[in-house]
């Protein structure tokens, strides 16, 4: 088996209040880690907000600060320009947001901060719902998802954030899951070495959210990706689609059933669902064939 | 006026939050039992002899095998591999190749002629061993080990008993058996090629040594009472086996019915086939029931040999142009204990075979009444204690002379655990067992996503037409590569192979890394399990805490 | 020390642009919006020229985004400086408790405008006395030469005490009408103001955070905290304002007391009426009225002890609002009758609604209504007039 090469620098610290088993903690771990301690965090209201400490304690050795929901990579903008005012232009101002703060209230600032091409490394820690307030939709959502906003299911689809972004031309867009610890490295590094607006969308299955085993994050983040709901690619310059993953192994029924968000689906959404993984696949690898 | 301060900036970490407060249960390290562990007759302890292959730290493997086996070259090429069938790897795609692994590891000391440090250790107690067969020579191998005076006694010139005398050169060339055994001989073990087959020799041993194993094997073929043994047409297998392997020829017509299923049958049919003789082999047990193993069976089948299985003689009539074999279909039935079964003939089934001559080869029975009768039986075997001690004090047996287990591996490793009871005997210890009652790893513990699937690389096999024209080994070693690439795919079931999965998984930083090994910071972990659910291996546990308080 | 100024003809932004320029921010987020627009577009036009280089000038989308760049900059460490305009202040609302909570040092320039709806281009101080309770400091000028002199100064308290700082000049009245402006040199505004120290800011050497989560008791905390710096502002703003005018020549203070000596009738107000009120005491004072102008300067915090001490021994004082708060009145008036609650002998107080929506109020108007209701029996409610 290949092994995972990892090395703690003690930049994200034990005793922080994340859920047991939560895969965003992990996450969190392992990209401040790449980051390293030059950087400055900017972190709106999520999951992350909490975690990231409660005052006095914090539970990153970089300094962070926390924003309003709908500003992080206004925020972030705001610390890379002091820093290069200051002749500091090395130190990594990255935004450590949810998709709430991402795909919903704060899209118009990324939007804005993507368009000048800020030089942030925007991270989205995407549980597909508002999971720090107990579980509500967002545009992120993906159809059919149960929440406490949508009791019966959502009825339409996540938003593409990734063709959202790659419109802006940011040189730089990706996914990565937890459950690709190596990818997630290689993806945080290739980001750090482009100048710009960087974008990481990490899918975070949200135990208590999606009603998952507090030891299933990893195992629910890696069914995502094998069966194609969440393909790990990236587009460079807005144009350049790369799939970072071999092929799709598996149907996206046994990662319905894993959790519990899912459990009032019929059989006939279901069916839906694989449809429209199937049919965003092609499209990806399509627009991923097309440039070579 | 002076700046003021702005408030409320953090000022510390979060380490001063103890979040180990919230979990119920810890995850705990252990080493535990794997498939093949349990399986293996020798209990090698494979996950970590194929661990060092993995690293390639080859002569590491080789002392790891050594440990519960002096035969890893030999066991590499016949043993039944009983842990190929309980690897945890068949559910993702095939076993592992183990015993093609430990044959390379095995080979590779021969042919790189590594040696055991040699024990300086002399311990005054004196052991003889009589029977230089594989049970024989690994409780020699062991008790030396120990540092104890081992004498062997042999009654043939060659040593290796059923290994040299039995198995045919196609499947263990001697050349291995000679350099394995050596090995042994090398650490000082005294061999006396003379028979102990009488009360008044066993008793002379009982004088001079202060404990004695008996492992003189099985070596008295067992009859069929349907046939005439004096006719010259009937020839014993263990003697047609014994001259051919000697290189002496042995007269026999064309076409030969060799009747049983076993090692055995297998050995003898092959061994004709390579004499250009025609065979058929009769089994009682149904195809695909044979206790043969299942490659010899396919093996045979290659090199032409036909098999009538389910099957039983009835009558031999001798005709002019030969033998008439009159047979007749069995409902085979096997029974409780190993090599016991019921039949039933199926009327109307009978049949007929020509033959020039039959080889029964249906096993052999020990012989132990030669020692007096203060031995005891149990079934067709002496009967011993757990500890394999008869019921003569000092006086342990093992081998086919005490068990119904008969693959050569079961040998060896009841002449290890012999050797340790012996040890204990004479220390005036109480025998121990070092089998623990932990139930092996199984699949739903290991993670296999870390797996990609892989095909098993196996031995390759000699063409079958190349095969009949000599004794040359048929199956081919595994080369480096293909022993390193088989090497990964192990599971290494219950045994930690240090991937950091486990410490680079943890959400809380509360894992770790030793210098050999991880720990657990128990101020920090919430007990999630993620540990667990992605160790590659199965070594980690979660462990409830309040059975800790209890403890 | 003398400097070299320079007389320039200038309408009130780009006085705040010069200001701006000899104040050398670091970072300055700005999003465009009328009328404020010329304070966005004079710097833009310095920074093409070669003249602001040391300004990371930043043009977000919103003034949502503007404010929370301003806020992330000034907890970097950097000055920092941002103008807006009533929608544009709105928006920044949430963000303008997050700015005070987080003690940046922001300086924001705001030309008063109406809000909307209906839609309005017109002077009018609702936007910025709507913000009155977000933890800024607010101060009001009533001319271009005040609006950059007071821009200067607010870097110096906005600096020392640790709180943001909102300065409002009206809309056109101030804001796009021109007159002599001069423009001190930059060694002069280097000399008054120090360089930007903070104790603590966003730093990778020291790891600390702002703004986690945290108790009631913390929150509490913050703001008894302060509080406790808005209790240093009064003298911080007046301490700067005598410092600048030892050097420019230019005295300011928190309140300005203009022919108050003898007077019974004061008018208090704020923002460009001031002038006109001036000239209507002039006018009054001439004829034998005796009549004096209270102009608050600085409105957050708001300094209650000088308000007592001015208007102390005044019979009447008359509150011209221009501004409006829908079921209160005019602030100023409020505040005004809150700040006096208990001063004895107190003015009877009159609010009058004069300017609301940027209508004129004409030096005749004010003369008018002193005469009307200087003598009269004030009620509690401001009073709408024309």
């Amino acid at each position: 088996m290949e092994c995972i090469d990892y090395q703690d620098v003690d930049i994200f610290h034990s005793g922080h209040v994340a859920c047991a088993g939560c895969v965003e903690a992990l996450s969190l771990r392992v990209i401040l880690n790449i980051v390293g301690q030059d950087a400055v965090a900017v972190v709106p209201p999520s999951c992350t907000a909490v975690i990231c400490g409660i005052y006095p304690n914090s539970a990153l050795s970089i300094p962070a600060f926390h924003t309003s929901l709908e500003s992080a990579a206004a925020t972030a903008s705001g610390v890379k320009r002091a820093l290069l005012a200051k002749g500091k232009p090395d130190t990594t101002v990255l935004c450590l947001a949810g998709d709430g703060g991402t795909y919903d209230i704060g899209l118009q600032s990324l939007s804005s901060a993507a368009e000048r091409n800020e030089d942030i490394l925007y991270i989205c820690f995407d549980n597909e719902g508002y999971m720090n307030t107990g579980g509500q939709k967002s545009s992120s959502t993906p159809e059919g998802a149960a929440t406490g906003s949508t009791p019966l299911g959502k009825t339409t689809r996540k938003k593409n954030l990734v063709d959202i972004m790659a419109a802006h031309r940011v040189p730089y867009i990706t996914t990565t899951s937890p459950g690709h610890i190596l990818d997630m490295k290689a993806k945080v590094k290739k980001a750090l070495q482009i100048k710009g607006t960087k974008i990481i969308i990490v899918l975070i299955p949200c135990l208590a959210g999606w009603g998952v085993a507090d030891d299933a994050g990893i195992k629910a983040a890696r069914m995502a990706v094998d069966s194609g709901i969440f393909p790990l690619y990236e587009v460079e310059d807005g144009e350049r689609y790369t799939v970072n993953q071999l092929a799709r192994t598996q149907s996206v029924k046994p990662y319905l059933a894993l959790q519990k968000r899912y459990r009032h689906i019929s059989e006939e959404q279901v069916e839906q669902l694989q449809i429209h993984t199937d049919k965003a696949w092609q499209q990806l690898l399509l627009r991923a064939d097309q440039q070579q | 006026m002076e700046p003021q301060a702005s408030p409320l900036w953090t000022t510390r970490t979060t380490l001063d939050r103890k979040t180990g407060t919230w979990r119920d249960a810890i995850p705990d390290y252990r080493t535990l039992p794997s498939p093949c562990l349990g399986a293996c007759p020798v209990n090698g302890h494979i996950a970590d002899w194929i661990g060092h292959i993995r690293k390639q730290e080859y002569h590491a493997a080789w002392l790891v095998l050594m440990d519960n086996n002096p035969f890893p070259a030999i066991a590499g090429r016949i043993c039944h591999h009983p842990c190929e069938t309980a690897c945890n790897r068949q559910y993702l795609d095939e076993s592992i190749s183990i015993c093609a692994l430990e044959r390379f590891v095995g080979d590779m000391a021969l042919a790189k002629d590594w040696s055991l440090p040699s024990s300086d250790l002399v311990k005054k107690e004196k052991v003889a061993v009589v029977g230089a067969g594989p049970a024989g020579l690994s409780a020699a191998y062991q008790l030396r080990r120990r540092g104890l005076q081992v004498t062997l006694f042999e009654s043939q010139n060659q040593l290796g008993g059923l290994m040299r005398y039995g198995i045919p050169a196609y499947r263990l060339e001697k050349r291995v058996l000679d350099g394995e055994i050596q090995r042994i001989l090398d650490l000082g073990v005294i061999v006396e090629h003379r028979p102990i087959t009488t009360q008044q020799q066993l008793e002379q041993l009982q004088n001079s040594f202060d404990a004695i194993y008996l492992a003189t094997g099985a070596a008295r073929s067992k009859t069929l009472p349907v046939l005439d043994y004096a006719k010259p047409w009937v020839i014993d297998s263990v003697e047609f086996l014994a001259t051919t392997n000697a290189n002496k020829s042995h007269p026999t017509g064309q076409h030969l019915i060799v009747i049983g299923g076993g090692s055995a049958a297998m050995d003898v049919a092959r061994t004709a086939r390579r004499l250009g003789k025609s065979v058929t082999v009769l089994t009682l047990e149904p195809a695909g029931h044979l206790p043969a193993q299942h490659t010899e069976v396919e093996e045979a089948l290659e090199e032409g040999i036909r098999f009538v299985s389910g099957a039983m003689l009835q009558q031999v009539n001798e005709q002019t142009d030969g033998l008439e074999l009159t047979c007749i279909e069995v409902e085979f039935t096997a029974g409780y204990r190993k090599g016991e079964f019921t039949i039933k003939p199926k009327s109307g089934t009978a049949f007929t075979l020509k033959a020039n001559a039959i080889v029964p080869s249906i096993g052999q029975d020990a012989n132990y009444a030669i020692w007096g009768e203060s031995f005891k039986a149990q079934g067709p075997i002496l009967k011993t204690g757990s500890d394999w001690q008869t019921e003569k004090k000092g006086i342990f047996a093992g081998g086919d002379l005490a068990s119904m287990e008969r693959f050569v591996t079961h040998a060896v490793g009841m002449g290890k655990q012999a050797a340790a009871a012996i040890a204990h005997y004479l220390e005036g210890q109480s025998p121990t067992s070092d089998e623990k009652t932990v139930a092996a790893v199984s699949i739903d513990t290991i993670n296999t996503y870390y797996y990609p699937q892989q095909d098993r690389i196996d031995q390759q096999k000699l063409p079958s037409r190349q095969r009949l024209q000599n004794f040359d080994e048929v199956q081919q070693p595994l080369q480096e590569v293909q022993a390193d690439a088989e090497a990964i795919r192990c599971f290494s079931c219950g045994t930690c192979i240090y991937c950091d999965n486990c410490y680079a998984y943890c959400p809380d930083m509360a894992i770790t890394k030793l210098e050999k090994g991880y720990a657990i910071k128990s101020d920090y972990c919430k007990g999630c399990g993620l540990c667990v659910a992605e160790c590659p291996t199965g070594s980690i546990v979660m462990q409830k805490e309040y059975e800790e308080i209890t403890q | 020390m003398s400097y070299t100024a320079k007389r320039l003809l200038l309408t009130g932004n780009h006085a705040v642009a010069w200001a701006v320029k000899r104040v050398r921010p670091h970072v300055a987020p700005l999003y465009p919006i009328t009328p404020q627009t010329p304070i966005l577009e004079k710097l833009t036009d310095f920074q093409s020229k070669g003249e602001l280089e040391g300004t990371e000038l930043l043009t977000p989308e919103s003034e949502h985004s503007a404010m929370a760049a301003c806020i992330s900059a000034s907890l970097t460490g950097v000055r920092v400086f941002t103008a807006t305009s009533s929608q544009g202040l709105l928006l920044m609302h949430e963000l303008l408790h997050y700015a005070a909570g987080a003690r940046a040092r922001i300086v924001l320039f705001n030309v008063n405008r109406t809000p909307a709806s209906p839609w309005g281009f017109w002077p009018d101080q609702l936007d910025s006395l709507s913000q009155r309770d977000t933890g800024w400091v607010q101060l009001y000028s009533e001319s271009p030469q005040e609006s950059l002199d007071t821009t200067i100064q607010a870097y110096r308290i906005a600096e020392l005490i640790g709180v943001p700082i909102m300065i409002s000049h009206d809309a056109f009245y101030v804001s796009h009408a021109m007159e002599p402006v001069e423009v001190p040199s930059q060694q002069q505004v280097d000399e008054f103001l120090p360089p930007f120290a903070c104790d603590h800011f966003l730093d990778p050497k020291r790891g600390q955070s702002f703004g986690a989560p945290l108790d009631q008791q913390n929150w509490n905390r913050s703001r008894r905290e302060m509080a406790a710096a808005m209790a240093r502002v009064f003298a911080a703003v007046t301490d700067a304002g005598k410092k600048w005018g030892e050097t420019s020549g230019r005295d300011y203070a928190p309140l300005e007391c203009y022919r108050m000596d003898g007077a019974t009738t004061v008018i208090v107000t704020m923002g460009s009426m001031c002038g006109t009120a001036r000239e209507a005491v002039d006018a009054l004072q001439d004829k034998g009225n005796r009549v004096g102008l209270l102009k608050v300067r600085l409105f957050r915090p708001f300094p209650v002890a000088a308000l007592k001490e001015a208007l102390a021994g005044v019979s009447c004082a008359i509150v011209l609002d221009r501004n409006f708060s829908c079921g209160l009145g005019g602030i100023l008036h409020q505040e005004l009758k809150a700040a006096l609650y208990g001063l004895k002998p107190a003015p009877k107080i009159h609010g009058l609604l004069s300017g609301v929506g940027g209508v004129n109020v004409s030096v005749n108007k004010i003369k008018q209504w002193v005469s009307e209701y200087a003598g009269a029996v004030p009620v509690n409610e401001s009073l709408w007039v024309e």
